[in-house]
């Protein structure tokens, strides 16, 4: 037996030994019988010394409850299915998730169509992937009644036209689309990415368009 | 130093499915359970059942120990709760005796009638303590008072060193030393013992 190990095991049993080398000296002694006698035959040390009369010091106790021990499940068999059980109280979990996703996707579509003129491919798509539910009229959009273009009781509503607005760059867009797209539903996300794809071009051109025209003008 | 890391990190292994760990915990405390159940009980087979029981209720209880006192006293605990919940159903009233060092005269009347049944154990019991008693004697007398602080007065290593002015790492080697020069004979005993003993059982 290594004279470092029984040392290890006296100061253990005397509850010296520091906490990272009991973690160690823990796991041999729950699979070294020889240890665990050891360890055993201390305790009997201890007993006489304190003369602990009338307690057998030969009883097979620990063997008996051993025994016993024997035919329950191990404790981490018992937790596995408690932790599943108080899983299943964060029910509200992914229902939460699922609320904020949608709520981010309806928040960065209408920024969107604020930013985008309309007419174009990426403007129809945004107004097709924008999410079910009620419709919100806020800054940059204004009630189709107001606008005289739909049937009274139509709840869309249409972009307001802001002839200064700021065109952002599509590569931009895409990758703010790309960044957030663990919070948007797959649809959307296609969609738009499928209209910047589409765009591009057009983009490019009304660019050509506006240099062409302060061309013009010089 | 943490108070009980020993306890806890065995505690833990259980916790995390490892039964062995338990059997370290069982056999560290067994003699002062069955000692504690004593005081209730009379007969030492009777002590132990009631012993044995609240090992498995502690046993079964683990997953909610949460280490916010010592296991000990978690243990003592259940132990005490047993072994009153067993007088009541046994319709027996608490026998309140403790017997102790300085009472071998009760000692002998309880100890021989609770041992009458096995007194091939009372025997092996007897070698046993006599066996330790003789090797304690045979020790340097540094050794010997290491442990005799340790065992019976329940000194933690810097109090003893505060007691025999000498450094820590010396009080844990002397502790050490004690004990496997009492060990050296008590295996001996141990293994012919509890050989005999299954033989008798």
């Amino acid at each position: 037996m290594n004279e470092e190990l029984d040392s290890q095991l006296s100061a253990m049993f005397d509850d010296e030994l520091p906490p990272a080398e009991c973690e160690l000296l823990a796991r041999r002694l729950s699979r070294d019988e020889q240890l665990k006698a050891r360890w055993g035959r201390y305790a009997v040390v201890g007993a006489v010394i304190r003369a602990e009369r009338g307690v057998r010091l030969n009883a097979p106790l620990a063997g008996r409850v051993s025994a016993v021990l024997l035919t329950e499940p191990s404790l981490a068999a018992q937790s596995a299915p408690r932790s599943a059980r108080r899983g299943g109280v964060r029910w509200w979990q992914p229902v939460a998730a699922g609320g904020l996703a949608a709520s981010v996707a309806a928040v960065s579509i209408l920024w969107l169509r604020a930013q985008l003129p309309p007419g174009t491919p990426a403007a129809a798509a945004l107004a097709s992937a924008q999410p079910a539910g009620p419709r919100l009229s806020g800054a940059g959009v204004v009630p189709a009644s107001v606008t005289g273009a739909a049937a009274p009781g139509d709840r869309y509503v249409v972009p307001r036209i802001r002839p200064g607005a700021v065109l952002v760059p599509s590569t931009e867009l895409a990758n703010y689309v790309v960044a957030h797209s663990m919070f948007s539903s797959p649809v959307a996300r296609r969609n738009l990415l499928s209209a910047f794809m589409t765009s591009e071009p057009a983009a490019a051109a009304a660019e050509e368009l506006q240099d062409d025209v302060k061309s013009a003008a010089h | 130093m943490s108070a009980d890391a020993s306890d806890l990190s065995l505690v833990r292994r259980v916790q995390r499915g490892d039964k062995g760990a338990f059997d370290a915990l069982v056999l560290k405390y067994q003699h002062k359970l069955v000692k504690l159940v004593m005081r209730y009980v009379r007969n030492p087979a009777e002590a132990e059942d009631i012993a044995q029981e609240a090992f498995i209720k502690a046993y079964r209880a683990l997953p909610q120990f949460r280490g916010d006192s010592a296991f000990y006293t978690w243990l003592y605990r259940i132990a005490i709760n047993t072994a009153k919940n067993a007088v009541v159903s046994r319709d027996r009233s608490p026998i309140e005796y403790n017997i102790d060092a300085s009472s071998d005269e009760s000692y002998d009347m309880h100890g021989r009638m609770k041992d009458s049944e096995t007194p091939e154990g009372l025997v092996l019991t007897d070698e046993i303590r006599s066996t330790v008693n003789a090797a304690i004697d045979a020790l340097p007398e540094d050794l010997r008072t290491a442990i005799v602080l340790r065992e019976l007065e329940g000194l933690s290593y810097e109090e003893i060193a505060a007691a025999m002015d000498c450094p820590v790492g010396t009080v844990r080697s002397r502790i050490f030393r004690a004990r496997e020069a009492i060990d050296r004979r008590l295996r001996e005993v141990f293994e012919g013992g509890l050989g005999r003993a299954e033989e008798l059982g």
